[in-house]
């Protein structure tokens, strides 16, 4: 920890140096805060008198909306329960996601490469950060807007005719899948599992062994030797992991495969 | 002062001037306001040290700190937006009980009998959804300056829990107004905990500690085995008394912590 504190030649932060510019706060930081302040009131306040805060009939448990949504923070998790099982989208995801971040400063391997948008040093992590970000939006995007009654894809725009029904009510269909869901057997399912995150997790040892003379690989060398093996399992199990989640979507949507592995206890 | 000025006062400055005298020059103000109006470099060093709402901030910054374009200012629009939650949530809880016949009948009188009543409930409730933005927004900016870094780890983690428990907030929060969409949406919520491995009645292997509806992790958490008066009250405590003072602890670390490290920046 110490040496990495002190992996800049000082040890000290540039604001931190004498001779590093540093104005007063009073008025510069205070002007700044207090122009915050007003500005989100005053669009706060705007916005509460033009738009209601949503208010709909009173709770009754007899009467299920279809569909049920959670509220859009949510409702990523909720679009996964289309790929998985509650077990998986509802409590492994969500706690993995959060132990995910909080590892994030502890897999760090580039300290220095702080206090600017700059990240020619950290292209991997920026852009798996990134696309994190991207798959929580798309999902929320897909959940909050795209869904509709009994959880199918209704076009925005589009008038769907639902004849009133707007309730679920048994022997009535809306608008129904008709999809055929098969699951792989055991055999092949857990092949493929143990295959998928042994060989992601040996991968970029053996691409760099493979192509030694490549510039991209060349530089995946120096990231792996950097990272060390622990932070390097920490990394690529959170990777495999999102990867995974991805490639299950793939295999629901384009090969209608429901469960990857079904055991009497659990499936995937 | 007046020895700066070569021109005669008008009486409109004359008065500005009298009068001013009058509010500031007085045991009673000097001892609210001890430094006076910050117009030497002292004195503006003075005033964020003596006063107690400006302590929070450092006497001075680094340029690069205050470019919105660097900090895009959300941390402390997300503390604002908590802030103006705090107030406009005591302010609702004059008016609502969380009882399950009387929840929705609230609601309807803050919209229809209670003065000032729709804005009150339009702005806490807008202003909850721009809390959850803006702590995203924020972590995204944390991220992508890289200012998680040592040696601001910890900061970071409880940045993480931060954005836990505004979400809890914000699902504690959804459940009051009693209506449909609340109803369902935390329906849906707290369903998915009652999938939890061991600890969930429909969890995986849920059998090996003799788990049931009437004893997993959910019925713990909403007090029966569907949302009810249980579920309704617990929202209420959780939301207006229990993460509030857990989520201030935790800023109070990270503001404080903030104020150790300084603002981040460039090596």
């Amino acid at each position: 920890m110490e040496q990495e504190f002190r992996s800049d030649k000082s040890g000290y932060m540039l604001m931190n140096k004498p001779g590093y510019p540093r104005v007063p706060s009073w008025p510069n930081l205070v002007w700044v805060i207090f122009l915050m302040m007003l500005f989100i009131t005053i669009l706060l306040w705007g916005v509460s008198f033009l738009a209601y805060a949503p208010l709909e009939e009173m709770a009754e448990w007899a009467k299920t909306p279809n569909p049920a949504k959670a509220p859009w923070y949510f409702i990523g998790l909720q679009e996964l329960l289309v790929y998985f099982d509650p077990w998986i989208a509802g409590v492994m995801l969500p706690n993995q996601i959060l132990i995910g971040l909080i590892l994030i400063p502890y897999v760090d391997i580039t300290p220095t490469e702080q206090g600017h948008y700059r990240w020619s040093q950290r292209r991997f992590a920026v852009a798996y950060f990134t696309f994190g970000i991207a798959f929580w939006a798309t999902l929320i995007f897909v959940g909050q807007l795209l869904r509709g009654p009994s959880w199918q894809i209704y076009w925005p725009i589009i008038d769907y005719d639902l004849t009133g029904h707007s309730w679920t009510r048994e022997g009535i269909p809306l608008k129904q899948g008709g999809l055929k869901l098969a699951s792989l057997s055991t055999g092949t399912g857990m092949a493929l599992l143990i295959g998928f995150f042994s060989i992601g997790m040996i991968l970029p040892f053996m691409v760099t062994k493979l192509f030694p003379k490549s510039n991209v690989v060349q530089g995946l060398d120096r990231y792996l030797k950097e990272l060390g093996y622990i932070k390097y399992f920490v990394v690529q199990s959170h990777v495999l992991m999102m990867t995974a989640t991805v490639v299950k979507i793939i295999l629901r949507l384009g090969f209608n495969i429901k469960y990857i592995i079904e055991t009497p206890w659990f499936k995937i | 002062m007046s020895e700066h000025h070569h021109q005669k006062k008008t009486p409109a400055q004359k008065t500005f001037e009298l009068l001013s005298a009058l509010l500031t020059d007085n045991p009673i103000y000097k001892s609210i306001f001890r430094t006076g109006y910050p117009s030497t470099l002292l004195k503006q060093m003075a005033v964020m040290r003596s006063s107690f709402y400006m302590h929070i901030f450092p006497t001075k910054v680094g340029e690069h700190g205050l470019r919105l374009r660097y900090s895009w200012c959300m941390g402390g629009i997300t503390f604002f937006l908590f802030l103006l939650l705090a107030l406009t949530g005591i302010l609702l809880m004059f008016y609502y009980v969380p009882e399950e016949h009387r929840a929705f009948n609230d609601m309807k009188d803050l919209r229809f009998m209670v003065p000032f009543g729709v804005i009150l409930r339009n702005m806490h409730r807008w202003a909850a959804h721009a809390m959850v933005l803006a702590v995203m927004l924020h972590m995204m900016r944390v991220f992508y300056t890289g200012s998680y870094k040592a040696p601001r780890q910890l900061n970071w983690v409880v940045g993480v829990l931060l954005l836990l428990f505004t979400l809890l907030l914000s699902f504690t929060g959804y459940l009051l107004p009693w209506d449909q969409l609340g109803f369902w949406a935390v329906t849906v919520g707290t369903n998915m905990a009652s999938a939890s491995p061991l600890v969930g009645y429909e969890g995986p292997f849920h059998e090996l500690l003799g788990v049931q509806v009437d004893n997993d992790i959910r019925f713990a958490i909403i007090g029966g085995t569907r949302i009810g008066p249980n579920a309704l009250v617990r929202a209420y405590v959780w939301h207006c008394v229990g993460i509030p003072l857990v989520a201030t602890l935790l800023m109070v670390f990270h503001f404080w912590r903030i104020r150790k490290d300084g603002f981040s920046g460039p090596l």
